[in-house]
Parts: C-alpha cells; sequence; structure tokens
C-alpha cells in the first residue's frame, strides 16, 4: 500500500510540474530570434527581457546560406527574427520568405544613417532595415612586416611566403582575386574568372591558412602577419596587439550589410518589432558596437562611442572605403564556376 | 510464435527503427534528391537528371576524390603501423593490464573530438608547447611549421582515427592460441616470419574492419583540414559541406555522398570477393 502512495505522489508530482510548465508558457510571450554567431552580448538580451517581460529564445547561424536553410526547412512560423545579409535578403524577397515592414511600428526607426537605406538589394526598405555593415580589411603586423602595402597585388610578394590568413569564403576571396586584376567582383565572365584563379594560385604559397571562425587568432598568436579579414575581427586583433595597421587596398574592399527581416507567417511579430526597436535605441546600439565593433549604421549611437572606436578604421569603416567597396551579388547560377574554382583553388 | 521469438524481435526493434529511421530513410531522401535539379536559390527542382553525376565526374572533382583517397589511403597506413606493434605488445601483458590499457586508448572519446582538434592548435602553433620545448633546448632555431599543412591534416587524421583501428585489431590479435606463436618459435621461425606467416593472416579480418573504419571517416573529416589544415586542402568532407552550405547545390551535394557510399560499398565487396566473411567484421 506505501508503495502504490509512494507512486501516485509521484506521478502526481510529475503531472503538475508539466500543467505548470505548460501554463506559463501560454502567458509568457516569446519572440524566437535567429542570428549570428557572436553579434549581440547576451546581456542586451537578457536587459530587454526584463524590460518588456518578453522571452527571447535565441538560436545562431554561421552563414547566410544556414540561415537559408535553417528558415526554409522549418516550419513557417518557427523564427520571427533574422539577420541576413544583402544579398540573401535579395533572395529571400525573391522566394517570398519575408514579411513586408511596417517602419511606422518601429520608434526609433529614425535613429538610423539615412546613407545607409535603400540599398540595391532593397531599395525601399521594404522587407530589412540595416543593423551594422562590415567590410573586409588587410591587416598587418608592423612589427614584422616594414613594407608599403596599398593593393592586393602587393600581397603577391615572396617575402609573405606563409605568412597570409585570409576568410574562408569563396564569394570574397575570389571577388577579391577579380578586383585586384580590375574585374567586377560579381563577374560571370569565364575569362576573368580564369585569371582570378591563376592569381590567386600565384598567391596560394603565402597563404598560410583559410579560416573564418577566428582569423583574429592568427593575428594575435602571431602565426601570421597578414590578413585579410572582416573590419570587426581586425579591430578586435587590434585590442590585443597594437602593432596591427590596417590597410584598405585600393581596388575597393568587399562589403556587407546585416539587416532585420521578418520571415513570412512570423507568429509573433509584435514581439519582433519590440525586439528590432530596442536594439535600435542609441544606448543598446552602443553596448553592441562595443562588444562587436562592426561600423555601426545609427546616428544616436555615434556619438556616445569614444575615441576608440571613431578613431580606429578598423571597426569605423571611412565613408569613402564605403563609397569605393562593393557587396556581394546574388548571381544565380553561376555560383556553381565560382565553386568549381574554389575546389581547383584548394 | 514461439516465446523465444517474441523477445527476439522486441530486443531487435529498437536497433530496427534506429537503423531505419535515422540511416536507411535519410539514405533514401539523398538518393532521391541526387536526381533532382538545384534552384540556386537553396532549393531544389523535382525533376530526374542525371547531371548532377555527370558533374562529379569534372577533372576538378575527380582530383578532390584522388586527394581525399590519397590524404584517407596514408592515414590508413600510419594508423596499421603504430596499431600492430602496439596491439601485440598489449597482448602479451597480464589480463588486468590489457584491460586497462585498452580502457586508456578509448579514454579520448570522453571529449568532443572538435574540442580535442582545439587542444592540438595549442601544442603544434608556431608558438605552441612543442616548439617552445625545441626552441628552449636549442634543438631548433627557427619554430617549426607542425600545422597548416599535410603534415598537419595527418596529425590530426591519424589521432582522431587510431583507436578505430587499434580496437579491432586488438580483438584479432587476442584470438590467436599462444600454443601457435610457441609452435612457430619452436620450428625456428624468426620473430619477423612469426609476424607475416601467423599473425597477420589470423589478423585479416580485423585488419580489414579496421581500415574500412579508419580510411571511410578520412575521406570527409573536413574539421580537421578545417582547423590543422588550414582549411588550404578540399577533400570530399569540404566538398559535400560546400554543396550544401555555400553552394546551394543540394542535388549535387547528394550525388557525391552517393558515390561515395558507393565507393565504401564497392570495398566491401573486394572484401567479400577475397574470401573475407561479414561475419567478421562484427569485431570477432
Amino acid at each position: 500500500m506505501k508503495k502504490v502512495m509512494k507512486i501516485s505522489i509521484t506521478i502526481g508530482c510529475i503531472l503538475g510540474i508539466c500543467l505548470l510548465s505548460g501554463c506559463s508558457k501560454e502567458t509568457n510571450q516569446v519572440v524566437n530570434v535567429l542570428n549570428w554567431s557572436s553579434y549581440i552580448p547576451d546581456s542586451v538580451i537578457r536587459e530587454f527581457e526584463k524590460e518588456t517581460g518578453l522571452q527571447v529564445n535565441y538560436s545562431t547561424y554561421s552563414s547566410n546560406e544556414e540561415c537559408l536553410a535553417k528558415v526554409s526547412s522549418a516550419k513557417e512560423g518557427t523564427y520571427d527574427l533574422i539577420f541576413p545579409s544583402d544579398y540573401m535578403i535579395e533572395i529571400m524577397i525573391k522566394r517570398e520568405m519575408l514579411e513586408p515592414l511596417e517602419q511606422n511600428k518601429l520608434q526609433n526607426i529614425n535613429n538610423i544613417d539615412s546613407f545607409y537605406l535603400n540599398q540595391s538589394f532593397d531599395p525601399e526598405n521594404k522587407y530589412s532595415i540595416p543593423f551594422v555593415m562590415a567590410s573586409t580589411v588587410i591587416a598587418v603586423n608592423r612589427e614584422h612586416i616594414s613594407d608599403d602595402i596599398t593593393s592586393y597585388q602587393d600581397l603577391l610578394n615572396e617575402n609573405y611566403r606563409n605568412n597570409i590568413t585570409l576568410i574562408d569564403d569563396q564569394r570574397i576571396i575570389i571577388g577579391i582575386a577579380l578586383l585586384a586584376n580590375g574585374y567586377d567582383m560579381n563577374t560571370v565572365n569565364e575569362e576573368e574568372l580564369e585569371i582570378a584563379k591563376d592569381w590567386l594560385l600565384k598567391l596560394k604559397p603565402n597563404i598560410k591558412a583559410f579560416d573564418s571562425d577566428s582569423p583574429k587568432n592568427f593575428l594575435i598568436t602571431e602565426e601570421s602577419d597578414i590578413a585579410v579579414l572582416w573590419n570587426a575581427e581586425a579591430a578586435l586583433a587590434y585590442q590585443e596587439n597594437h602593432n596591427i595597421e590596417f590597410i584598405y587596398p585600393v581596388e575597393g574592399s568587399a562589403l556587407s550589410m546585416d539587416n532585420f527581416a521578418i520571415p513570412k507567417g512570423a507568429r509573433n511579430q509584435e514581439a519582433a518589432y519590440q525586439f528590432i526597436d530596442y536594439i535600435l535605441r542609441a544606448d543598446v546600439m552602443e553596448k553592441i558596437i562595443k562588444s562587436y565593433p562592426y561600423k555601426n549604421v545609427n546616428q544616436a549611437t555615434q556619438s556616445l562611442l569614444g575615441p576608440d572606436y571613431l578613431y580606429n578604421i578598423a571597426s569605423n569603416i571611412p565613408t569613402s572605403i564605403i563609397e569605393n567597396g562593393f557587396y556581394v551579388k546574388n548571381i544565380g547560377e553561376s555560383v556553381k564556376l565560382y565553386d568549381k574554382l574554389w575546389a581547383e583553388i584548394k | 510464435m514461439s516465446n523465444k521469438k517474441i523477445w527476439k524481435i522486441f530486443f531487435l526493434a529498437p536497433i530496427i527503427i534506429y537503423v531505419a529511421l535515422l540511416i536507411a530513410l535519410p539514405l533514401c531522401y539523398i538518393l532521391l534528391i541526387s536526381f533532382f535539379k538545384s534552384d540556386y536559390y537553396g532549393g531544389m527542382i523535382s525533376t530526374f537528371t542525371i547531371q548532377n553525376y555527370i558533374d562529379v565526374f569534372d577533372q576538378v572533382y575527380v582530383s578532390v576524390f584522388l586527394k581525399s583517397i590519397l590524404i584517407a589511403g596514408i592515414t590508413t597506413i600510419i594508423c596499421i603501423l603504430i596499431s600492430y606493434p602496439f596491439v601485440i605488445a598489449v597482448s602479451h601483458k597480464h589480463p588486468r593490464t590489457q584491460k586497462i590499457l585498452m580502457t586508456l586508448v578509448m579514454v579520448p572519446f570522453l571529449t568532443n573530438s572538435l574540442i580535442r582538434m582545439y587542444g592540438w592548435l595549442v601544442l603544434l602553433r608556431k608558438s605552441g608547447v612543442i616548439n617552445q620545448v625545441l626552441l628552449g633546448t636549442g634543438i631548433i632555431s627557427e619554430p617549426l611549421s607542425l600545422m597548416y599543412n599535410i603534415p598537419g591534416i595527418l596529425i590530426g587524421m591519424v589521432y582522431t582515427l587510431l583507436p578505430f583501428m587499434i580496437l579491432p585489431l586488438y580483438s584479432s590479435v587476442s584470438t590467436i592460441e599462444p600454443y601457435l606463436l610457441e609452435a612457430a618459435s619452436d620450428l625456428g621461425a624468426s620473430k619477423i616470419k612469426t609476424f607475416f606467416k601467423i599473425i597477420v593472416p589470423q589478423t585479416l579480418p580485423g585488419l580489414f574492419n579496421g581500415s574500412l573504419m579508419v580510411f571511410t571517416p578520412a575521406l570527409g573529416y573536413f574539421f580537421i583540414i578545417d582547423i590543422l589544415g588550414g582549411g588550404k586542402m578540399m577533400i570530399l568532407g569540404n566538398l559535400i559541406k560546400n554543396q550544401f552550405l555555400t553552394a546551394r547545390n543540394w542535388p549535387f551535394g547528394a550525388a557525391i555522398s552517393i558515390i561515395l557510399v558507393l565507393i565504401t560499398s564497392l570495398i566491401i565487396l573486394a572484401y567479400r570477393k577475397l574470401g573475407g566473411k561479414m561475419d567478421d567484421l562484427g569485431g570477432a
């Protein structure tokens, strides 16, 4: 008898816990955010939860394609807010994967510098709002390398054998090879791509590694003295090693803009708007930029950022560089050519 | 139905469901989409085309296959060379010592292999432990390049896959009757002769099983190439991963995967044709 009592009490407890947790889920509003890894510090999310009472379910991805795969393979309405880059916005608009944004729901929308609005991938910002910007940059350890470097061509110098780290991104690196030879970064012309291939094969003996996870570590540990990487990574490397200098090559840099977007059929759209509006607040964006020094596009935040950020060209990319830069564009089926070329280089 | 049969089904059911749901079904899906066409927007068009299989035979991708086979082959050979002396030495120890040593072989499995790769990074880098020690003791004057090259890849592959060679080989070696070795030595066979005439033939199933378990994953372990090889080489694993993630060409990635399965199947088929028994592969 005692045993039966014990068992029934245990079952009762388990059922009770299940019921209670079921209840709390219904009363607590949630917002399902899918974002790049290391882009928003955890503390910002916790403060948002405290302020609004909303619960943030946060998951991450590490490439635009991963974001696309996650959103398109999940049940519609799984995610409420995503952060795709420029060309991925274009693809998602084409595939009708995004909800049109109602900008009047965002009080802080005017904080965004109009310079960054109305980009070619979403001309009227109907589906996306800029979050941060990034650019590739050449970072050089001046303790070991004193040569003048102004162009991608300078990277071919034989003295840099096994000393250059590049991000592991086929569109960006092949794009840079195209820029080095005076071609369009998004070309689909096979002859031009062939020349880019030969250029990369010439560069190959100088390449230490391709790494997208943490190319800054190569600079910090002095494993390599030169790296072509995203600006924020370079700025973080500089915090560890002040001998690092940043160079924006004359041919132009590859640009990337990450944007807020709401996937089609999102279930908690109001909460998603609340989250976007919170991030657009000057003081919140300041915290984000201080942790991950990408290019800030929020003009209200700009005045809050100190000289460490403002006078560092790796974090605060000069406007002239952005005007001289290029976005990766969606090239449809021709991505096949790039993919094959990448296999040939490696 | 007899009671025994019911129990048999009862105990086998979880395995059957597991294999069907998590291995057979996804494989069928991969086979199916390998005949589709990519729309290059991350989606697929469901038609029937063998274009993906024709594309695999492009010279560029064939060379990726050959490179992968070469890396996997060298890895397997190094694993064999390390494992044989090890398992023979272990098999001569006291049974309790044997158990302890074999447990030690398996201990690294308790840590995620990705984390162990990052551990190697700390050892092998230019300013890493190995170089520091060698420089400090004056054995070398310039740091050695131990990673971001082919030796780095091989260190990672051999380190990760070695237990898969040791375990089957050990179970084969431990079944050799000691009197066979005694007889060989009584009849005047040298140690080398004993090894090739008695140990190798007796452990052939274990050797093949181990080789298969080392060779096959070595074709696909892209994270080792990425971390210790500096992403400078492309093997089948990277190629397949790229198709699914960057090139947005799932059908082509699926076609390469199917060919990989075919290669593995062919190796097993060759083993059977040479007189090997499938039962032996289950670990004697």
